[in-house]
């Protein structure tokens, strides 16, 4: 619990004391101590929902605790807002870019706070700032270049010098490496290291732990709300950094007892599908019968294979062949008529149709099952509606009801049974799982293990390790867009899987 | 509505019941609830204010004036529904007009292939729009602004801006005319038509991928509905049905007319949105946009019985219009805050 690191509260950073926070029915942290010293870079780290996400909103202003206090630099952090952090040298770069893409870097650097002279807008000085801004990162864009022009490492940087240009104490970095490739990477982590010998103080925020021992001084682990441990990155195992991610959660679900025989009729068949950055050379064999895992931390290229598979995008190089043809960049079109469904990771942008019945958004996949002469029959929607409604266990009392008024783990399985109406017999889910309540999650797993039952092949992927050896009968691992380790039932235990996922390349 | 719910909760104890209400009278409910008890009001109030107002000739007048808004705005809503627009729809009315009455006379080619020769055109024109808005991801905006002004001018090119007559046929005499009992062919025309597109929207896999394709489209191109097909046919649907009521325009004034149908777009969307779809797509129904169509074209006609200065008319029609939304936008937040 407490900060191993020796301090005196005036040189910190970052100074969290005893902080609790409580959010409607979960307790997010609990009595949290963190310190960080100026010039370190500290890595967080912890599984989806451990609490990482919390303690980053309280230190940017976004949240004030129930109990306890937030210093930055020996000042409290009030009820300013984010702008009170901000003000305190706090500045935030998070996974999803906050750039304007259709505005030119130097707008950016000053959004919302535009450099005037007598005529409006300046933007001879607002260039010249900001081309100090970005020399100061060796950066060479022109300050009139478009955001849009530039890559998405790029665009971190520009964010990274826009925090530079206030008074930086503190800058929290929130999976920066998750969508970048290698080489991009190596860049982020030089700005990172030269913002800490300037004397800045950097929470890095990454799973990726060959990255956070070549950038990291330390690391925190923390988990359901607490904060573990803090050490020093050279003392630090990653068995250590698992078990403290896990802690004895992970021994708690049972696993698939019985290996499967592994003699299902192979119904698609993966070789050397490479997609830069994010895949390089797998090969990947689905057998009928069969819930496939696929484990790796964010950005390790999982929705990539999958969206690979079911023809969203285009690979470079590799095929993906089922019953003999390829599927390939041929299109989504074509996987889904061979019997390909696919669930996408953001149910609400891009799964559902909030305000169409349920039973349409389950018949949407393929209205000639439910028509007859063009003409949709409502018996026949409501009947096959019905049908996956039951197969599922969905909880509504009309499948006729909006589908916004389900929650959203019977809305997950409706946009699951969409691909049952279409009679595909591969799946491919990704993260299933997500912003479900835990009595809906055990359900999915069942009805996972069902669908396999009945013949199909079920490609599960979660970033919740410890689901996977509860619900697949084989585990692949995912690093860096590669395939490195392949686990079977009954020999899969999230420790290994998760230490397999994050260890150094 | 206040107390419903809570009645529902005791007798089922779930909050499935309250989910259950709120399908049984959702916002579009309390829309088409508000709409019919707007007209009803209208109605009374006309009645008394302008002795005219009731009588079969000036309902029939009513209709017939509802008729051709109401025509396109079936396809129109449907558009709209997909989350595109379609402001062209004035100036195609016009262009077929004039179009017909050329082919018909001038140009030689007889009546029946001048009609044939229309309606195909009303489908190759709606199906070019569609095309550039799915195949290059013009907005639909843009594409109907281009043919808002090149159909108009294109009339008015060809005419030199004056009316075109069409000779006397039985044909368009009964197009332009009225059933026995008074009632405008082109009115039964709007309900047929009505029917059918309430058919379509319905009760059809095409229809219903409208709702996906506007609801959600990065959803449906995942489901696997060929949005691109989608979006090419609801522009069909408004060029073809712009083209059928450029044919009904000509048999009433017997002439094609470079300057008929102004500002019918505007109609258009106006009973559309006040029928309670949105304009972002995805949510609306026919019988609000008939509701719509029959609530403008009385509103009209009411001003021009009271006698209401003409340029005034509009000023009055804009501020009721968008009254109407916001009273139905209040409504429906108002009905969903409670039901959720």
């Amino acid at each position: 619990m407490t900060d191993s690191l020796p301090h005196t509260t005036a040189d910190l950073v970052v100074d969290v004391r005893d902080v609790s926070k409580q959010y409607p029915n979960v307790k997010a942290l609990t009595r949290v101590d963190f310190t960080v010293s100026p010039g370190e870079v500290r890595a967080l780290l912890g599984k989806n929902g451990a609490g990482k996400s919390t303690m980053i909103r309280l230190l940017s202003g976004a949240e004030t605790p129930d109990s306890g206090q937030v210093f930055v630099g020996g000042h409290l952090l009030g009820t300013g807002g984010i702008d009170g952090a901000r003000a305190l040298g706090v500045r935030t770069v998070y996974q999803e870019l906050s750039l304007i893409q259709s505005m030119t870097i130097a707008e950016n650097m000053f959004m919302g706070h535009w450099l005037r002279n007598r005529t409006g807008i300046d933007y001879r000085a607002m260039a010249a700032a900001t081309d100090l801004a970005l020399k100061r990162l060796a950066l060479d864009f022109r300050p009139n270049q478009l955001v849009s022009e530039l890559g998405i490492a790029d665009q971190q940087m520009v964010e990274i010098a826009r925090a530079l240009m206030d008074d930086l104490k503190l800058l929290i970095l929130d999976e920066p490496t998750s969508s970048l490739s290698a080489g991009e990477v190596t860049r982020v982590l030089d700005v990172v290291a030269q913002l800490s010998s300037e004397g800045v103080a950097v929470i890095y925020v990454s799973h990726r732990l060959s990255e956070i021992r070549r950038v990291a001084s330390s690391a925190s682990v923390m988990r359901d709300g607490r904060l573990i441990d803090t050490r020093a990155i050279g003392e630090l195992t990653t068995r250590e950094v698992v078990q403290m991610m896990l802690g004895e959660a992970a021994s708690e679900m049972e696993p698939i007892e019985s290996a499967p025989d592994g003699a299902g009729e192979i119904l698609i068949s993966v070789r050397g599908l490479t997609l830069e950055p994010k895949l390089r050379n797998v090969d990947l064999d689905l057998r009928a019968g069969e819930v496939i895992g696929i484990a790796g931390i964010l950005g390790s290229g999982r929705t990539e294979l999958l969206q690979s598979i079911a023809g969203i995008v285009a690979p470079d190089s590799g095929s993906i062949t089922m019953a003999g043809r390829e599927l390939a960049g041929r299109g989504n079109a074509r996987a889904l008529r061979s019997g390909i469904g696919m669930t996408p990771e953001n149910r609400k942008e891009d799964g559902i149709f909030p305000l169409l019945g349920i039973d349409e958004n389950i018949v949407v996949s393929d209205w000639r099952r439910v028509s007859s002469g063009g003409v949709l029959r409502p018996r026949r929607v409501a009947a096959a509606a019905q049908t996956i409604v039951d197969q599922m266990s969905i909880k509504t009392s009309s499948t006729r009801a909006e589908l916004n008024t389900l929650s959203g783990g019977n809305q997950q399985k409706a946009v699951i049974g969409r691909w049952l109406h279409a009679d595909s017999t591969v799946l491919l889910l990704d993260e299933p799982t997500r912003g479900v309540d835990i009595e809906a999650k055990a359900q999915i797993y069942a009805l996972i293990r069902n669908l396999a039952a009945s013949g199909r092949v079920v490609v599960f992927v979660s970033s919740e390790v410890e689901e996977l050896p509860a619900v697949c009968d084989r585990v692949f691992v995912l690093r860096g867009g590669e395939l490195v380790d392949e686990f079977v039932a009954p020999n899969i235990s999230t420790d290994t899987l998760l230490a397999t996922a994050m260890a150094e390349h | 509505m206040t107390n419903s719910p809570e009645t529902l909760t005791t007798s089922e104890g779930r909050t499935g019941s309250r989910r259950r209400f709120r399908v049984e009278i959702g916002s579009q409910q309390i829309n088409i609830i508000g709409l019919v008890v707007g007209i009803v009001v209208l109605f009374v109030v006309l009645s008394i204010l302008a002795p005219n107002f009731g009588t079969p000739r000036n309902i029939f007048s009513i209709l017939q004036s509802a008729a051709n808004i109401g025509i396109i705005a079936w396809a129109a809503t449907l558009v709209i529904v997909a989350g595109e627009i379609d402001i062209s729809v004035g100036p195609a009315v016009a262009f077929w007009s004039v179009m017909l009455a050329e082919m018909a006379g001038p140009w030689g080619f007889g009546l029946p292939l001048a009609i044939v020769l229309t309606l195909v055109g009303g489908i190759g024109i709606g199906a070019f729009a569609g095309w550039l808005r799915a195949r290059f991801g013009v907005p639909s905006f843009v594409v109907t602004l281009g043919l808002w002004l090149a159909l108009r001018g294109q009339a008015q090119f060809i005419t030199n801006a004056l009316p075109v007559p069409i000779d006397e046929s039985p044909f368009m005499d009964f197009l332009g005319g009225t059933l026995p009992g008074g009632i405008p062919v082109n009115v039964v025309l709007m309900f047929v038509l009505f029917f059918i597109y309430v058919f379509i929207a319905r009760r059809t896999g095409f229809g219903r991928s409208v709702y996906a394709v506007g609801g959600n489209a990065k959803a449906a191109v995942l489901s696997g509905i060929k949005v691109a097909r989608v979006r090419v046919l609801v522009f069909v649907g408004t060029g073809l049905l712009a083209a059928v009521v450029g044919i009904v325009t000509a048999a009433r004034l017997s002439s094609g007319n470079a300057a008929a149908a102004t500002g019918l777009e505007f109609d258009v969307i106006a009973a559309i949105v006040v029928g309670g779809t949105s304009l972002s797509g995805g949510r609306g129904s026919m019988l609000g946009t008939l509701l719509g169509v029959i609530f403008i074209a009385v509103i009209g006609n009411g001003l021009i019985l009271l006698g209401v200065n003409p340029f005034f008319q509009n000023v009055v029609s804009g501020v009721i219009i968008v009254g109407a939304v916001l009273v139905n936008l209040a409504l429906a937040r108002r009905g969903s805050a409670e039901a959720v």
